[in-house]
């Protein structure tokens, strides 16, 4: 199902995703997301809206661009960031009601908030959730990360987390914000000691 | 309800295979032999293959192949005659063939006749002159048990392009699909992407293979242009995930026709293998891809319908 023109930024920038089974030090240009902001447990109610909303408003996008005529790509992976209230470090957080979140997907630098605007109404006059209406454009600027590959249950990325901090501070460098994650398998479909995910650590 | 039991499903294909060894000169046609056995025309092939362990048109080729092994050694008629009966013009096709099974040409292999009529066949079906088999192992691929669930589904609504040829050429055709139906804001969760497959690849000629891509929609859904509107049947299904690149699903099929049904008591509907595709073609790996195959059943007295 793939033409060669069209655009997978996965592959495009894949210096980016590196993520080795021991920590790496990657440089990531700065990146434009499709993302939704939400709080409470993944896997919960609002969790679940919002990422079905996000997917809505991606493909939607993506396809009117390409009926249109103004070329293709294909849908990156879904990525997130979790953080409890006044904490920025880059601790894994236990999955509470208090927990929050930024769920993204990256999309390149053409789409614009005039796709978004248009494809959140084709999707409410199709009576789609409101939930639509949450999804926002943000851009990450660039920047370096600490990058490792966590192969197993989500609960157990502390342990990846842990390796990752002893990496920066061996680096003296310094974490900059919330770890980030980019989700490589489905969890509904992979058993969790098979789930691959890519670990992020900005640094300064 | 009575059960079919494997024994059933053996008792009809050997059915099949010695009617083949009876008939070796004589049309067979896959209808015919789907008659004989009392299968469905549409799934005997897979269930022929999945339990015999090659393709009837290999099998019959095969046992051709083995017959004339045995006029050679047997008996002095020409081998250009003894070529022709087991299906070939020439006589160096056939001299190819033979030499394939037996690894030697026809006439070296008259002088010396000790030599096996058998080519290679894990389920002990042979040419058997002057008979017929008597029974067989029906062939087991081995490696992990398949996991089939029985299922029961509700008829759904779905806008579906066709596509006539090779599956794996049916990408054009989601393409234009997904676009159509993405730009009017008709994608994202609780939509799923279904195929309708209507020919078994094996059998019917490449182009002219019937495929539907379908995706589901909702009641006040109006088709427009090349997109149509169908509502596909509900009812009780058997269903396998199949991992793995769509090139393969054929060898899944096999399995679960072959090796799962014959096995499993029950009796194949009539109508079109159903995929589910789990996952994103344009952004997975091939070899993390995920389909559900359903095959449709005859209801039996434990399902929950």
């Amino acid at each position: 199902m793939s033409a060669p023109e069209k655009i997978d930024l996965y592959k495009l920038h894949k210096d980016e995703y590196v993520a080795p089974k021991s920590p790496k030090l990657v440089k990531t240009r700065k990146s434009r997301y499709l993302a939704v902001t939400g709080r409470g447990a993944p896997g919960g109610d609002e969790f679940v809206a919002l990422v079905g909303a996000l997917y809505a408003v991606a493909y939607t996008i993506k396809m009117t661009r390409k009926f249109a005529g103004k070329g293709d790509y294909v849908i990156c992976k879904l990525e997130g960031r979790y953080w409890a209230d006044g904490e920025s470090g880059s601790e894994a957080i236990a999955p509470t009601d208090d927990l929050r979140w930024k769920l993204f997907i990256r999309t390149p630098d053409v789409v614009t908030g005039a796709d978004l605007r248009g494809a959140v109404s084709k999707l409410i006059e199709k009576g789609k959730d409101e939930s639509v209406r949450e999804v926002e454009l943000m851009s990450i600027p660039a920047g370096r990360c600490m990058q490792m590959l966590h192969v197993g249950p989500y609960e157990k990325e502390e342990e990846t987390l842990t390796a990752m901090r002893e990496a920066i501070e061996r680096e003296t460098l310094t974490a900059s914000g919330p770890h980030h994650e980019i989700y490589l398998s489905d969890p509904r479909r992979v058993p969790p000691e098979r789930l691959r995910t890519i670990l992020r650590i900005p640094v300064r | 309800m009575k059960t079919v039991t494997l024994q059933d499903y053996k008792a009809r294909v050997l059915k099949v295979l010695v009617f083949i060894q009876r008939n070796l000169d004589a049309d067979l046609s896959l209808e015919r032999l789907a008659r004989v056995a009392n299968f469905s025309p549409y799934h005997f092939h897979r269930v022929f293959s999945g339990m015999v362990g090659e393709s009837v048109h290999a099998h019959i080729r095969r046992i051709r192949l083995e017959r004339a092994a045995d006029r050679l050694r047997r008996g002095s008629q020409a081998i250009t005659a003894i070529a022709f009966d087991a299906g070939y013009d020439s006589h160096e096709a056939f001299t190819r063939a033979f030499r394939a099974m037996t690894g030697l040409p026809p006439s070296e292999y008259r002088t010396r006749r000790a030599i096996s009529t058998r080519g290679n066949d894990s389920t002990g079906i042979h040419y058997e002159s002057g008979g017929a088999p008597k029974d067989f192992h029906p062939s087991l691929t081995g490696g992990d048990a398949m996991k089939v669930t029985i299922t029961q589904l509700e008829p759904r609504r779905v806008a579906f392009m066709r596509h006539v040829g090779p599956y794996q050429d049916c990408g054009p055709v989601w393409e234009a699909l997904c676009m159509q139906l993405g730009s009017r804001g008709l994608l994202g969760p609780g939509v799923t992407y279904i195929g309708l497959s209507y020919d078994d690849p094996d059998v019917a000629p490449p182009d002219k293979l019937r495929y539907d891509a379908c995706v589901t929609v909702d009641d006040d859904f109006v088709p427009k242009g090349d997109i149509g509107v169908q509502t596909i049947s509900g009812g009780v299904f058997a269903v396998t995930t199949h991992q793995g690149p769509y090139e393969k699903l054929n060898e899944t099929y096999a399995r679960l026709l072959g090796e799962w049904l014959p096995r499993s008591g029950r009796t194949l509907h009539d109508g079109p293998c159903r995929e589910i595709y789990l996952n994103d073609p344009e952004g997975t790996e091939p070899e993390e891809l995920l389909t559900d195959i359903y095959v449709r059943l005859v209801p039996a007295g434990g399902d929950n319908t």
